[in-house]
């Protein structure tokens, strides 16, 4: 019999987890869901079955979270199989501070459970105005968005789009595999929530290609929209009284870091015909070139050159002003090698404000030591030796390895071997042959404290 | 060895438990949806039909003195009925957790009335035959998942997340607490009340001596241990936790460096029940096999019945003439057994 596929909805107090929970069951969708809320009464709807049940952690070894589950689940679900008729799918609640760690594990927990149960997806509902204050708060915040299959990034309508971005980019930062959404009250399709195989070893892993090229050479890019003419390009703090506005409108992040000569900053310029995905990801290439060109030093004052060519503009004291002209007007990509170094365009008096801008490689921002790391290899992979580096990493890190999830090429085999895992606890089975498809290993780790450069390099050591 | 169907009947829903009464006249059956029906045990006609746990009922136990019958449910109650008139008696409210454990106090004669022992969340509560409480317990560290009386009914041992608690039944002082550092899915206690057994999660079956201090512990099942049963003689200790039913050797200094008898099934076992007085052993298993085995022979198996869903109970008549079958897709069977 097939297993039941199991929703669990995480994410802090008021995001709207009982909103989606509310949409789902009143739906008409004609499954027979049942719901395991955290506590009772908060939701009632006819002809469902709802279950409330209390968190009671079981410490399976000495009390540490990576061997804790969730003894309530254990005892509803194994409850709920005693059914004559089958159940559709199951809705687990979390509490606001639930860690999902071993809600995740209770379905690793022995061959019945994962047998009876697919752990579908982790659906993290976060509050856009409150997320960022949640996020510094506490781990649970941040292990909720870690842990995630699907984000829901609700109340969007309380919130600039600006800022929206920069939210998105930030839990991109923390994990680069699970699907968002932008919500208003959850509204969104609910196919996008319950039925989607997240947690299903037998999905590719859909990887953000941004964050499968982390070595961009660049830490921040946007596009101004520049009329032709004379403008100013400021870098660092900007005390000319003629050009007083506020920082939080300039939508450019500043950070500060030490790093390289901070009288030096790589800069190019390139003209764009749209903010259109396609024709930044060309001229992402044609940036990543001119930066690994030999550079033209540009001191104070003068103009840079626009096009494919890096400008080394040369600061004093971490500032400078120069000058750019472009020929025609048009959209501008600015592409800035460290991305806290403040950036202002000027057209004569006006701050011009990007209308399109990301961050790249940026790990080091915001000090979130939750991350993700994914290697994308070629090749096929010795059995034995990816046995052994994951026994050992998991081992050694898997207290800080939330989740691990990788579709591998294992030599001697025509399928590809799909695994997923929460801590220490990790779950492979062969699915579907290759079948022509070049044969490339992805796997990602969602984290804390990753390391990037000792993950590939062990990885690289499978290789067969 | 004869086994034929005696009748069958069906309930709403998964047949949660099935339980005779204290005479074998009756035969009782929660489903998981929460009603209960009372059989006549000798043609299988429907005697009531009563509404037990609208939320779903978890658990029955007829009382030693008939025709008084008990019941629990996921709605934190025990209720109490008369099962020859039907009735409703009485309904004891325990709390918000679900009563997933009624055993009545085995009879004794220096002592007349029967007690209750009902297990709803973390709290095992004794009641009395009018469904007042008795004794409320302090509460267990995680939700109690088996009960089982000292087969001399002086102390009741209630297992939870982490150990067992052993509990005076007379003075409700704690006689002794037995640390275990994992899930305990059942407990049993020999019928010569010198082993105390717990099925685990881990998977494996722990045994204690209580009044000794000793404990085995005997490893190496396929899955968790969720069901067990001693024979009559306290010899014998079936347990499921794989596709062989398992029999230990509890004899003398118990079953630690003796080969147990693996007795085969098809598929993972559900089930196991030593009769009362006799030394059969049926075991279940999810393909729907019921099989009979005696343990002790060469050739253990004796005789085997497919039934079209797995067996979730199984439950000997006292007097062991009858086996009683709750399936899982709500069919209740009963079997009449003979040599």
């Amino acid at each position: 019999m097939d297993p039941i596929p199991v929703t669990v909805l995480t994410g802090y107090l008021g995001a709207g987890k009982t909103t989606l929970l509310n949409r789902i069951l009143t739906e008409q969708h004609g499954r027979k869901l049942a719901v395991i809320e955290n506590e009772f009464g908060e939701v009632g709807v006819d002809n469902q079955l709802v279950v409330s049940g209390e968190e009671e952690l079981f410490e399976m070894n000495n009390g540490c979270i990576c061997c804790s589950v969730r003894g309530d689940l254990i005892r509803i679900l194994g409850r709920l199989l005693k059914r004559k008729e089958r159940l559709d799918g199951i809705l687990i609640e979390t509490t606001g501070l639930a860690n999902p760690a071993p809600v995740a594990q209770t379905f690793f927990t022995d061959d019945e459970m994962r047998s009876a149960f697919r752990l579908d997806a982790i659906v993290t509902v976060v509050d856009a105005r409150h997320v960022t204050r949640h996020l510094e708060a506490g781990d649970e915040s941040v292990k909720q968005v870690a842990f995630a299959d699907v984000i829901l990034l609700n109340k969007t309508d309380l919130v600039e789009p600006a800022e929206l971005d920069r939210l998105e980019s930030r839990l991109r930062r923390i994990n680069a595999v699970a699907k968002i959404h932008r919500t208003r009250a959850c509204d969104l399709p609910l196919d996008r929530v319950v039925g989607l195989g997240g947690f299903n070893l037998g999905r590719a892993i859909d990887l953000d290609p941004d964050f499968m090229e982390p070595e961009y050479p660049f830490e921040w890019a946007g596009v101004y929209p520049l009329p032709a003419g004379d403008h100013e390009l400021v870098i660092g703090d900007d005390d000319d009284p003629g050009h007083s506005h506020d920082h939080g409108e300039c939508g450019h992040d500043h950070h500060h870091h030490d790093r390289g000569d901070p009288n030096e900053l790589d800069v190019v310029v390139l003209p764009v015909a749209s903010t259109e995905p396609d024709e930044i990801g060309r001229a992402l290439k044609q940036a990543v070139g001119a930066f690994s060109d030999w550079e033209g030093r540009v001191s104070q004052s003068e103009p840079l050159r626009i096009g494919p060519a890096l400008n080394r503009l040369v600061l004093k004291e971490g500032n400078g002003r120069f000058r750019l002209r472009p020929a025609a007007a048009g959209l501008h990509a600015v592409f800035e090698q460290r991305g806290e170094a403040p950036l202002h365009i000027y057209a004569g008096a006006e701050l011009v404000k990007p209308a399109w801008q990301r961050d790249f490689h940026p790990a080091h921002e915001h000090d979130d030591k939750v991350t993700s790391v994914g290697i994308v290899q070629p090749g096929d992979l010795d059995g034995n030796r990816l046995n052994s580096w994951v026994s050992e990493l998991l081992r050694t890190r898997g207290g800080d390895i939330y989740r691990m999830k990788g579709v591998l090429s294992v030599k001697g085999t025509d399928k590809r071997l799909v695994f997923q895992g929460v801590h220490m606890l990790f779950d492979a089975k062969f699915d579907r042959p290759w079948d022509g498809a070049e044969r490339v290993n992805t796997l990602v780790f969602i984290g804390k404290n990753l390391d990037r450069t000792q993950l590939t390099d062990g990885f690289r050591t499978c290789l067969a | 060895m004869n086994l034929t169907k005696h009748w069958a009947a069906q309930l709403d829903d998964y047949a949660i438990d099935v339980g005779w009464s204290p005479g074998g006249e009756l035969l009782a059956a929660a489903s998981a949806a929460g009603t209960l029906r009372v059989y006549s045990a000798s043609d299988g006609a429907l005697r009531h039909e009563l509404p037990g746990h609208a939320a779903g009922a978890n658990c029955l136990a007829f009382a030693p003195t008939p025709p008084l019958l008990a019941s629990g449910g996921q709605d934190g109650t025990v209720k109490l009925w008369d099962a020859g008139s039907g009735q409703h008696l009485k309904t004891s409210e325990l709390g918000r957790g679900w009563v997933e454990h009624l055993a009545w106090r085995p009879a004794a004669e220096n002592r007349p009335t029967p007690l209750l022992a009902a297990a709803c969340g973390r709290r095992l509560t004794l009641l009395d035959l009018e469904g007042s409480v008795r004794h409320a317990f302090s509460e267990a560290a995680k939700t109690i998942s088996a009960l089982a009386w000292d087969p001399k009914g002086g102390a009741i041992a209630e297992a939870h997340f982490g150990g067992i608690r052993i509990w005076d039944a007379d003075d409700f002082l704690l006689q002794k607490s037995l640390p275990y550092a994992n899930g305990i899915h059942a407990l049993a206690w020999s019928p010569d009340g010198r082993w105390l057994v717990s099925g685990n999660q881990d998977p494996s079956v722990h045994l204690w001596i209580p009044a000794e201090d000793i404990e085995l512990h005997m490893s190496g099942y396929e899955g968790k241990v969720r069901h067990l049963s001693f024979d009559p003689t306290s010899r014998w200790l079936a347990t499921s936790g794989g596709r062989d039913a398992c029999v230990w050797d509890c004899a003398g200094a118990g079953p630690e460096g003796r080969e147990p008898a693996m007795l085969p099934h098809d598929a993972p076992v559900c089930a196991v029940s030593f009769q009362g007085s006799h030394g059969l052993l049926a075991t279940g298993s999810s393909d729907g096999t019921v099989m009979l085995w005696s343990p002790e022979r060469a050739q253990p198996l004796r005789a085997t019945v497919r039934m079209p869903s797995a067996a979730a109970r199984l439950s000997w008549s006292p007097g062991d003439q009858f086996l009683a079958i709750g399936s899982e897709k709500g069919a209740v069977y009963v079997l009449k057994c003979e040599a």
